[in-house]
């Protein structure tokens, strides 16, 4: 634990609706310092789970330390958090200082370094400037940087933010991805952040939490659930992926019949989804070993600029069963690229084959 | 050499198209211009040219001075002003909080609160204002009840006075003021109390400093509301009244009786007509709107 | 612009009443006929206006209205509402001054047998009433209460909250008989602004035992009835029918100031010369008897009493009969023609003081 941040541990939290979950037993141990995403589609939980960090929603029971000090009967104001919220929540009736101004105010900061703390979170979210403009005057993104100057100018050790970027356009949410990971890494304040979005969980995080029904999914860092998914639910929800049914009987795999060989081994048989990730897949023109091969059809084929898109059915598959590949935009391999309609081997190294339950 | 510009593409017939929006636009104030012209503009218009015609029907001061000359004019815009400034703070200590309550309720209570606050509407006036009378009168149903339990022992005097009158007025002006102020908090966004409490503040705190501020513009669109209605109010204080309180509109109708003279009574309706706008003219002065309807 | 109409929900119905029938366009032998509505209008209904149109075999409706200024508002806006209206002598007179009303032609309407000064140029005499000191016989006993109109005002020997009139008419003349001013100088102490400033400062010794000024009699009639004040000022017939209705209400004729009510026709009104038969018919003192049964306002037609119509009991409680009128003073027509407005708006500022 440092001076501008403390760790959040979470245990066993359940807040229940009539005979729905919004929580089951959430555990959770938030590092000091650390940037955590809440990650799940809406309805998940996600948003419950800060709103209970932040004091706005009372659990059933559980517990949710703040360092040492249990925090789960303080009311909101008491928990020294900043917050940024999906609409930012700005004060219309202020200007940008006085918004900015306000924790500091509440807290009896005097006149002369209220103005410095507030110059200076406005330098920090590189609104220098424009702390005499009214609420109105400002542009989305704008908007965005008060209410995030406005949470970090009392210097909480802890942030928590909910989809705080879902309202801008993708260029700047993208812009403002980076810059927030950048703040964080600068005043190394203690983050939670909720989001659906799965590439800005990874983009932004330390560690991500997928959240499902109310439960943790899993927990680890952005490359640990991209190339480690617990599960169907979440290779399927982090990054594009086909889910392919595979059969294990006696530790063998097959996929439709076809035997194919799996970077681990399972532990138990039965059936399983085999993840293939369209960027892993490549268009094979003949058969090395190493790698698994699939055959079918070309369906369709999208020029997406950086990449193209295919789109291929599998040969032996009654249910017509569909695996997208992702080939680089190189001049080379462009040319050679399959016409719509033909059939193609697809491959995948077996280093990248594994299922999830 | 002349240069003849040649026509763009469909230039004139994309111009044509704008100009015919811009009438069809004009065309729909056109209804609302009309009713005003023809139900304010005129009308008030013609009340000012009739409070200078005299008895005898030529251009005269007469009907200013008799104002000028009798006390009780003073005292009865007085008393106006007095029972609607009265009427509309009561209004707005009791709306204020029924208001901020039903904004807390979810869509489906708040509904059926606001059924209960427009419910006196389905009934008419006068026969509210009766009701209220045969409540609070000595022998009526509050005092007979007060008596009968002990609270007090003789009769107290809540009607035919300010009191009975300020009753019935405050509850038949109750919807005026919570209609505007209801809407208004409702599109207060409850982030933004959350925002205040996460930054800090107290319950009261974030009240005060935030969700105040931001139903001013409702509030005071109620007040005025209020206000304004209240200065022509007739048959709620000559019932409840009692006959001890005069406002201006009863004086106006007396005097269309006494003197037989739209005039006497045209210069009534005039005084109050330029003092409210003259109060109206400082208020806003004093609460820029400007500055509350900025969000 | 509110109008007087708005005073009472009798006046909002007439108000739609009288829209109404301006809407509708009547036969020559129909006739529309306001007058003040309650158990006043009744009396009239019943002992007057529709046996009296039976025996012409006329059609007459019936409305209530607010006053000589509706009268006048009607007339000078070109309407065309109503062709007989019931009202005070005094203000028809004030509506003849005006010039609102047609000239009652007396060669029609046989006046021969009204009492002396009973009927005007424009107005032909109906009814005689008082304005009297009326109490609550459950306050002050049966007989023990007010008699008189210096005992209205002694607020030491009859304690207890009064009423009177939110308007002028019939109020001063009450101060200056309980100030001991003799009946018959009344009306000169009246004629000049301190005689009706010394009127003034008599109610306003007793202004805060003042606890309702009262705009109708139908008002006046219900304070009484409620027991909301003690003791009012009002028209006896009003409490004659309270007092049948079961109110605990009592007067003494020693305070009767006696006035009268007749029947006017608006200047230009469509059928006048049928109205004017019309009243003719009514001032038969058959009509009047059988009105006075209805409510004690006595009769202007001296045969009434020469006929006998009336039973002697009933005769008794009437204002103008020759036992209760010799106490009683009758208003001035000419004083009021005089100074109706001056002494209104004194009036009024002392009310609001």
């Amino acid at each position: 634990m440092n001076e501008t941040s403390l760790n959040i541990s979470i245990r066993e939290v359940t807040k229940k609706y009539d005979q729905f979950y919004a929580l089951k037993d959430v555990s959770l141990e938030i590092k000091s310092g650390e940037f955590m995403t809440l990650l799940g589609p809406s309805g998940s939980g996600k948003t419950t789970l800060l709103m209970v960090l932040a004091g706005f929603t009372n659990p059933d029971y559980g517990s949710v330390k703040f360092g040492d000090e249990e925090v789960i009967l303080k009311p909101p104001h008491l928990r020294g958090i900043g917050m940024v919220f999906q609409n930012y929540a700005l004060f219309p009736h202020m200007t940008v200082e006085q918004n900015v101004g306000y924790p500091q105010k509440l807290r009896g900061v005097s006149a002369a370094e209220t103005k410095r703390s507030v110059e200076e979170a406005l330098n920090t979210v590189k609104l220098e400037g424009l702390g005499h403009r009214g609420i109105n005057e400002l542009s989305g993104g704008q908007r965005q940087r008060v209410a995030l100057a406005r949470a970090i100018v009392f210097k909480p050790k802890i942030l928590l933010m909910d989809e705080p970027l879902s309202a801008l356009d993708k260029k700047l949410r993208e812009e403002m991805q980076i810059e927030l990971r950048q703040l964080h890494d600068t005043l190394n304040m203690t983050t939670v952040y909720v989001t659906h979005d799965q590439k800005e969980a990874l983009t932004m995080s330390d560690r991500i939490t997928v959240i499902n029904h109310g439960e943790l999914m899993q927990l680890g860092t952005p490359n640990e659930i991209y190339e480690h998914p617990n599960n169907h639910f979440i290779a399927d929800f982090i990054g594009e992926s086909s889910l392919l049914p595979v059969a294990i009987r006696d530790g063998k795999a097959s996929l439709n019949g076809e035997k194919i060989v799996m970077a681990e081994k399972a532990e138990k048989d039965g059936d399983y989804l085999l993840v293939v990730r369209p960027e892993k897949a490549f268009l094979a023109d003949k058969k090395v070993k190493g790698s698994n091969y699939f055959s079918g059809k070309l369906i369709d084929s999208i020029f997406q600029g950086e990449s193209q898109l295919l789109v291929v059915k599998l040969n032996s598959n009654d249910d017509g069963q569909e695996v997208r590949v992702r080939v680089p935009n190189e001049s080379v391999t462009q040319k050679a690229l399959p016409e719509v309609g033909q059939t193609v081997s697809i491959g995948l190294k077996v280093a990248d084959s594994y299922v999830v339950s | 050499m002349t240069i003849v510009e040649a026509e763009k593409l469909n230039q004139k017939g994309l111009q044509k198209v704008a100009a015919n929006e811009r009438f069809t636009f004009f065309g729909l104030t056109l209804p609302y211009l009309i009713m005003v012209t023809a139900l304010i503009v005129i009308p008030v218009g013609w009340l000012f040219y009739l409070s200078f015609i005299g008895r005898d029907g030529s251009f005269s001061f007469e009907n200013y001075e008799r104002m000028m000359k009798s006390k009780a004019y003073i005292r009865i815009f007085i008393t106006t002003f007095k029972i609607s400034i009265l009427t509309t703070i009561i209004c707005a200590a009791i709306g204020y909080p029924l208001a901020y309550f039903m904004s807390q309720l979810s869509r489906k209570w708040a509904n059926i609160c606001m059924i209960g606050v427009l419910i006196p509407f389905w009934t008419s006036l006068l026969v509210r204002t009766y009701a209220w009378l045969v409540l609070l009168q000595k022998k009526g149903l509050l005092n007979n009840m007060a008596i009968e339990m002990g609270l007090i022992t003789e009769p107290i005097k809540i009607v035919h006075n300010t009191t009975g009158t300020l009753i019935g007025m405050v509850h038949i002006m109750l919807p005026f003021l919570i209609l505007p102020l209801y809407a208004n908090m409702r599109s207060i966004d409850k982030d933004t109390l959350k925002a205040a409490s996460s930054l800090g503040a107290t319950p009261t705190r974030a009240f005060w400093t935030v969700f105040f501020p931001l139903s001013l513009p409702g509030l005071l669109a109620g007040l005025l509301i209020v206000f304004v209605l209240c200065l022509g109010f007739y048959v709620t204080p000559a019932i409840l009244g009692g006959g001890r309180v005069i406002m201006a509109a009863m004086k106006i109708s007396s005097n269309i009786e006494l003197y037989f003279s739209w005039g006497a009574a045209s210069a009534l309706g005039v005084v109050l007509l330029v003092v409210t706008g003259i109060i109206l003219f400082i208020a806003s002065k004093l609460v820029s709107m400007d500055q509350l309807g900025n969000r | 612009m509110k109008k007087t109409i708005m005073k009472s929900a009798i006046g909002g119905l007439a108000a739609a009443g009288l829209m109404f029938s301006a809407a509708v366009s009547y036969a020559d032998d129909t006739l529309r006929i306001v007058s003040w509505g309650g158990a006043y209008q009744k009396g009239q209904s019943l002992g007057i206006f529709q046996p009296a149109a039976k025996a012409m075999g006329i059609t007459v409706k019936e409305d209530t209205y607010g006053g000589i200024s509706d009268v006048k508002l009607m007339v000078k806006s070109g309407a065309d509402k109503f062709d007989i209206f019931s009202s005070g002598a005094g203000s028809c007179a004030s509506g003849a001054a005006e010039g609102v009303l047609e000239k009652l032609d007396y060669s029609v309407i046989d006046v021969s047998n009204h009492l002396p000064g009973m009927y005007s140029d424009y107005c032909a005499g109906a009814d005689i009433f008082s304005v009297v000191a009326a109490y609550n016989t459950e306050t002050y006993g049966e007989g023990n209460g007010p008699k008189t109109w210096a005992d209205f005002y002694d607020v030491e020997k009859f304690p207890g909250t009064r009423a009177m009139r939110n308007k002028v008419d019939g109020q001063l003349e009450t101060a200056l008989l309980a100030d001991g001013v003799p009946k018959e100088q009344v009306y000169e102490v009246l004629d000049s602004e301190e005689g009706i400033e010394r009127a003034l400062d008599k109610i306003r010794s007793i202004k805060p035992h003042i606890a309702v000024w009262w705009s109708s009699g139908a008002q006046h009639a219900q304070l009484m009835k409620d027991g909301e004040v003690d003791m009012t000022t009002g028209w006896n017939g009003r409490f004659d029918v309270a007092k049948e209705d079961g109110a605990k209400v009592a007067y003494d004729w020693q305070s009767g100031i006696m006035d009268w009510e007749g029947y006017g026709i608006p200047k230009g009104a469509k059928n006048k010369d049928l109205a004017m038969k019309y009243i003719a018919e009514m001032m038969k003192p058959e009509y009047m008897a059988e009105f006075a049964k209805y409510i004690t306002y006595g009769p202007t037609n001296g045969k009434v009493y020469e006929l006998g119509l009336m039973e002697e009991s009933r005769a008794r409680m009437m204002p103008s009969h020759p036992d209760n009128a010799k106490y009683q003073l009758t208003i001035s027509q000419d004083w009021y023609a005089k100074w109706r407005t001056i002494a209104a708006e004194m009036y009024t500022e002392m009310m609001t003081e």
